[in-house]
């Protein structure tokens, strides 16, 4: 029997470490070297969620954009979940990822979000505090990542699986 | 009316070569699936864009996902997908394939490394120019941080100043009466011989304690400003007496051989800061039998040709050669490591040497002893020439008796100056504060207004200055405790003729008195 898929969309600007995020989670893999992703990348990933079963994650790693166009839009269509991306050491990106969160309203009104703050290695180095994280946890599931450690990775994927399964 | 653009029409020729140009670029490959993405047809080499031709299934796969939650009956183009080989296509879903549909991928590798390339570069551009504006925050914010600790900085040295002078007064003020007294005492000829040997001592340990506090002052005042020397006639004999009694003892107790001697080479009287003198002398005797465990300490010198040339020789523990110029800085380890003391004399030595315009040199090897020279001007020129037959106190006189009004809250350094005032023919009048002594001098305006400048109340250059202000004409010295140039020149900028610091030594008092009254 073939696993439910849902196809998930990483946002964020450029250089917030989506595509590495997505080589953390899908191959367990890390490169320092910053490469400009342009267009899309698609991987897939099985999750067991127990109860619920297994869920296909099917990740769409989208170019860094700070604001949607049209063909980032065309890439949006289908998907049920959004990983939204900012880098802790960037306060700009995370008001970034909230205005691509608000623009992708537009077409994908009922998708699930979760927000990673990526970086965390490059903690003491965060301009995005405590009590700003806080403030955003009110509204949706926000979790702290490190694709250079792995910290948050799988944790994050997998938060988005269980409200994709729901 | 709106200008309809038509595509322009070219000969076949032209156009076929135009479809084979973008044909070989695109290499496209056309999949036709059923409605359940079997694969039914394949047109192009699937290879060259990572799918194996064996397992249809695999690729069928990839490409379902791809259109994961789209609608499959519309035309769909998604621009830069990367491919199973890595390689970078449009890939377009072409929904009008009944009952299936088909999916047409165009190879775009090249276009897709050119759009990387350049992204490539504005992405890090801008990434570098993030750190930079973040960076010049930080240092504005450095800036910012270190001028608040500059300001706190300034302010703990305003403090710390301010505790300097009230230390310094606080020292002077009661060693003045002490020395003062000392000295009445050793005018009084029915003294026994015990008497005197008493107060000999008190003096000497009085002289040593005065050092020593002069040492912390003087090295506590190092930044803010050079104090103004003092020259006096020096009698070097009773100094090298004064220092033999202090160290003689000393170093007996450690076996010691202890010698100090001075050549008197020149005819004129030694003229140099007394104070300054002492310190340099009891702080290198000090050191030299402080580090020196067997042999001796000897101690030599010489006034000539105007200079004093001062030698200190010990058969101590001695300073390797590459330590010679950190032994003269504050603190340093190399006095701590080698035994008891701050490290602080060697530097107030150099300083205070810096001071009187001489030169300090050290010869030293370690474990063969030590030996300073130092070589100190005459200051003969900052004095006025001393009359003739007037080495021992100066003596006043005129026709007529003289009239001095002391001004000095302090009653012991009032009772001092009135005894030696007298002595020296005056008649004296005492007031303890600046209003009292304005008052009084408008009055009966004295000859010499002598007043001090810390009064409770205004201050004594105040009293002055309304003195001045109000026509009085008469000779006026004032009298502190603290001893630098700016003080100096606030006294005389109010009124006065001349400043003296404390502790006052009587013969410059003397001195003073007879500037301020000269014989008619």
């Amino acid at each position: 029997m073939t696993a439910p898929a849902r196809k998930v969309c990483m946002l964020g600007d450029f250089g917030v470490g989506k595509t590495s995020l997505v080589a953390r989670y899908m191959r367990n893999t890390f490169s320092d070297t910053y490469l400009t992703t342009v267009g899309v990348k698609v991987d897939s990933k099985e999750v067991d969620l127990g109860e619920p079963g297994v869920l296909k994650l099917v990740v769409w790693d989208i170019a860094g954009r700070s604001v949607l166009d049209a063909l980032n839009m065309s890439y949006l269509r289908g998907a049920s979940g959004l990983l939204l991306v900012a880098d802790g050491t960037r306060e700009a990106s995370l008001r970034t990822a909230i205005d691509l969160l608000l623009q992708s309203r537009s077409v994908l009104a009922d998708a699930e979000a979760v927000l990673i703050i990526n970086k965390l290695d490059l903690v003491e180095r965060w301009e995005v505090g405590p009590s700003t994280l806080a403030g955003l946890r009110q509204t949706m599931p926000v979790i702290e990542t490190s694709a250079l450690s792995g910290d948050g990775v799988e944790q994050a994927f997998l938060e988005l699986a269980k409200r994709l399964a729901r | 009316m709106s200008e309809k653009h038509e595509m322009p029409t070219f000969s076949a020729g032209v156009e076929h070569h135009v479809a084979q140009f973008l044909f070989e670029r695109a290499q496209p490959l056309l999949l036709q699936f059923d409605e359940n993405w079997q694969l039914v047809n394949l047109h192009g080499d699937p290879a060259r864009f990572g799918f194996d031709p064996d397992h249809a299934d695999a690729a069928a796969r990839q490409l379902r996902d791809l259109f994961l939650g789209m609608p499959l009956d519309e035309t769909i183009d998604l621009p830069f997908v990367h491919m199973p080989n890595g390689r970078s296509a449009h890939v377009h879903l072409l929904g009008d394939s009944e009952p299936g549909f088909q999916v047409l991928l165009l190879d775009a590798q090249g276009e897709h490394d050119r759009q990387q390339a350049q992204q490539q570069v504005g992405n890090e551009a801008a990434l570098i120019s993030g750190q930079k504006s973040k960076a010049i925050a930080q240092l504005r914010q450095i800036r910012s941080e270190l001028e608040r600790q500059r300001m706190r900085l300034a302010e703990a040295n305003a403090l710390k100043n301010a505790l300097i002078a009230t230390l310094s007064h606080d020292f002077r003020t009661p060693l003045t009466s002490i020395f003062g007294y000392l000295h009445l005492l050793d005018t009084q000829a029915s003294q026994s011989a015990s008497v005197r040997h008493a107060l000999r001592a008190l003096r000497r340990n009085s002289n040593y304690l005065f050092t020593l506090a002069e040492n912390l002052l003087e090295y506590a005042r190092a930044d803010t400003r050079s104090s103004m020397l003092e020259p006096v006639r020096v009698d070097l004999a009773h100094l090298v007496e004064d220092l033999e009694g202090m160290f003689q003892p000393l170093a007996a107790d450690q076996g010691l051989e202890f010698t100090i001697g001075v050549e008197l080479l020149d005819a004129q009287t030694p003229v140099l800061d007394e104070l300054r003198l002492r310190q340099i002398l009891v702080n290198l005797i000090a050191n030299a039998v402080r580090y020196t465990k067997k042999g001796g300490v000897g101690v030599a010198l010489r006034w000539q040709d105007g200079a004093l040339s001062i030698e200190v020789r010990d058969s101590g523990i001695g300073i390797a050669e590459e330590l010679h110029e950190q032994v003269f800085v504050a603190f340093n380890r190399v006095r701590q490591a080698a035994g008891s003391g701050a490290g602080l004399g060697l530097s107030i030595v150099k300083r205070l040497v810096s001071q009187m315009h001489g030169s300090i040199d050290l010869q030293s090897r370690l474990g063969e002893g030590s030996c300073f020279h130092i070589v100190l001007p005459g200051l003969a020129s900052v004095v006025a020439a001393p009359q003739a037959g007037t080495d021992e106190t100066p003596a006043l006189g005129s026709s007529r008796i003289r009239s001095v009004l002391v001004v000095d809250d302090d009653p012991d350094i009032c009772y001092l100056l009135d005894a030696w005032l007298s002595d020296l023919g005056f008649r004296v009048r005492i007031v303890g504060d600046a209003g009292a002594a304005v008052e009084s001098a408008l009055a009966d305006p004295p000859d010499v207004l002598l007043v001090d400048v810390e009064l409770p109340g205004l201050s004594g250059n105040t009293a002055v200055f309304r003195l001045r202000a109000k026509g009085y004409r008469g000779h006026i010295v004032t009298l502190s405790a603290t001893p630098t140039e700016e003080a100096r020149k606030v006294a005389l900028n109010a009124g006065a003729d001349q400043y003296l610091t404390k502790p006052i030594n009587i013969e410059v008092l003397a001195r003073a008195m007879q500037a301020a009254t000269p014989r008619r």
